[in-house]
């Protein structure tokens, strides 16, 4: 956060809304979040922490469901928020591309794995006849696909959950995308293909020196290749702050729960270490800090008001209380 | 090793798949000569990548399905000489918990009356009886007294698996099959829920065979760890062992590929290239042979069998010769 250069996107404030005007959700509240061109970001949080939402949110795929409302929502120089459709369509799926969670969903299983695509080099790169088969085969090795020749006319259902997520991989980088948004990239597959998928990202990222943005709930695998990690809880990003430094030494409570929780923490104990409760629901959410009813350290300031983002040397946090670095003390 | 409630010797499935209308049908060997045994109060870890056979395994020690050959001995008496109802008594020793608690539970049941039907069918108790049971069993998973009433949707992921919990411990059974129960929960529940099952086996003395991918999830659970590859066991042993020198290389593979927050502390980082094979045409000789680094001619032709070795049951040709130091 140094540096000086203008970053490739840049959200500020942003707030999403769903339901009715009189009783609205608030998904995503007060988001702040800045990517760097050639920076892995990642965003971790539980289910219905609104991590998916901020992403759809900006690519603009929640158009007439939910309000967006943002102080500034830029890429590449342009202001998302004002965007025509038409001029949205020409950055989303070329400069900004996105991989889903389960890649046998997300793929058409009525067309080739080829014919996938090339659809997206015709319409982004006008590409047309040989020129457009030697690219999309040039794709296809470039995600090690072996036998990629043969694999081009193959359908999605005679390939395997990693080799799937590879044809993904393949069809988002056709363009040679600015910012790759990667949505739980490898929940759905085996710890071995896991490690063979985040191999292949993170090389494809550093060659061509992409911004990539990796949603997930698995701390480990965000800590073995960000740079930087946003921590949300219900909607707000609750902590920011570069790795290994978060891992280390978590400010906010709820991130040093999230770690404590994670069976490696514990090792040798009988009981793992646990966050009591779950995450407040819609109608449920508390006056004052979000965490404040889960929270081991609350008091009655915590109770009633919502602590804003304050900044500190390697990151930020959302807390009244910031948990010093016990080993400085 | 006092009394063992679960011995499975040989346990073998193959299912027969159908080609085509005028082919051969073909075999798929599931599940290849597994053995083990499982004593009261302890856990068991099946560890291994989609298809390799755990699934199948939880099948056969459920009583689901029966072993196409081998045995298995249920707290002293074995299924294959077994009379129709003594399988129906041995089904109440056994019981399962599933991976998707929003699948396994009947969404238009009520909780009380699902977790009182294990008792409705396999005891004499009257309604009262069954209701104060489940009433005391829903305490002790952590569920409120008013839950009783309500119906499995209005729970979050993490309370329905305490209720998927509960209906399995209803009759006290010996051993509970546990097929990746955690791993469609966030972590913070993930932790309850791990806690919650350490807790009855502490009270109730159950065994668990705990069938995962997440091998930090079973380091934390297990007492003896079972590494399966395409239906066979390559790697079986007391977790501390196995987790502080795995000698299998694709136990090694398995245990590198594993992401941590503590990313610098790993010492050994062995990458294994391409997939599992297809169980119908599997390769010959040592199934790991096409995706093992240390492979030789010798692992093409000739399978590996399990064997004693420095504490484990190992099935290499080459352990003694390849790279194991977790220094």
């Amino acid at each position: 956060m140094t540096t000086t250069q203008t970053p490739l996107l840049n959200i500020k404030n942003l707030s999403v809304e769903f339901g009715s005007v009189g009783n609205p959700f608030r998904a995503v509240e007060g988001l702040d979040l800045t990517v760097q061109q050639g920076e892995i970001v990642g965003i971790v949080g539980e289910s219905g922490s609104g991590k998916s939402v901020t992403m759809m949110a900006m690519m603009g795929l929640l158009e007439g469901q939910g309000r967006i409302v943002a102080d500034d929502l830029t890429f590449d120089g342009k202001n998302l928020l004002t965007i025509s459709g038409r001029d949205r369509r020409k950055i989303v799926g070329k400069d900004i591309a996105m991989i889903f969670q389960d890649p046998m969903t997300s793929l058409n299983p009525s067309y080739t794995v080829g014919y996938q695509i090339m659809e997206v080099l015709k319409v982004h790169q006008g590409l047309r006849g040989a020129a457009l088969q030697a690219r999309a085969l040039e794709l296809m090795e470039l995600v090690e696909i072996p036998a990629a020749k043969t694999r081009l006319h193959a359908y999605p259902h005679q390939l395997s959950g990693g080799m799937s997520q590879r044809v993904m991989i393949a069809v988002a980088l056709a363009c040679n995308p600015k910012l790759l948004i990667a949505d739980e990239p490898t929940t759905a597959l085996d710890v071995t293909i896991q490690a063979q998928i985040m191999d292949l990202l993170v090389n494809l990222q550093k060659e061509r020196n992409m911004a990539l943005i990796m949603i997930t709930h698995d701390l480990a695998v965000i800590s073995e290749v960000a740079h930087r990690v946003a921590v949300m809880y219900a909607g707000q990003v609750v902590e920011i702050g570069k790795v290994p430094n978060l891992f280390r030494h978590p400010t906010h409570p709820y991130t040093e729960a999230l770690l404590a929780s994670i069976p490696e923490h514990s090792k040798g104990a009988r009981r793992l270490s646990t966050l009591p409760g779950i995450v407040p629901g819609q109608y449920d959410r508390p006056k004052g800090c979000l965490l404040s009813p889960r929270c081991l350290y609350a008091t009655e300031h915590c109770h009633q008001e919502r602590p804003g983002m304050t900044q500190h040397d390697t990151g930020a946090v959302r807390c009244f209380y910031p948990l010093v670095d016990k080993e400085a003390v | 090793m006092s009394a063992v409630v679960l011995q499975a010797q040989d346990l073998t499935r193959h299912y027969e798949v159908s080609q085509g209308l005028f082919k051969p049908k073909a075999h798929v060997k599931a599940l290849n000569g597994v053995s083990f045994s499982l004593s009261p109060g302890k856990t068991l870890a099946v560890v291994g990548e989609s298809g390799c056979g755990k699934s199948t395994l939880a099948r056969q020690l459920t009583l689901i399905e029966p072993p196409s050959a081998g045995s298995l001995i249920l707290d002293g008496t074995d299924i294959a000489h077994a009379d129709k109802a003594q399988l129906k008594a041995m089904r109440r020793k056994v019981q399962m918990v599933f991976q998707n608690p929003y699948a396994s539970l009947n969404p238009r049941q009520k909780i009380g009356d699902q977790l009182g039907e294990p008792l409705a069918i396999n005891s004499d108790l009257t309604k009262a009886e069954r209701e104060e049971k489940v009433r005391a069993m829903m305490t002790r998973v952590g569920l409120r007294p008013e839950h009783y009433y309500r119906y499995p949707h209005m729970f979050s992921g993490g309370q329905r698996q305490r209720i998927a919990i509960a209906r399995a411990m209803m009759l006290q059974p010996k051993i509970v099959v546990a097929d990746e129960p955690t791993s469609a929960l966030d972590v913070s529940i993930q932790a309850q829920v791990l806690n919650l099952f350490m807790d009855l086996q502490e009270e109730f003395q159950t065994a668990y065979v705990f069938i995962s991918h997440n091998l930090s999830v079973v380091e934390h659970v297990a007492d003896d760890l079972m590494v399966m590859y395409l239906g066979r066991a390559v790697e079986m042993g007391p977790k501390e062992v196995i987790y502080s020198r795995p000698m299998h290389p694709y136990t090694q593979a398995l245990l590198s590929a594993t992401p941590s927050v503590f990313a610098e502390d790993r010492s050994i980082k062995i990458k294994i290239q391409g997939e599992l094979p297809s169980p119908l045409n599997p390769p010959t000789g040592c199934a790991f042979h096409k995706r093992c680094p240390y492979a030789t001619s010798r692992c093409e032709q000739e399978t590996p069998l399990l064997r004693a070795l420095e504490g484990r049951d190992i099935a290499c040709h080459h352990v003694e010769t390849i790279p194991t130091n977790m220094a």
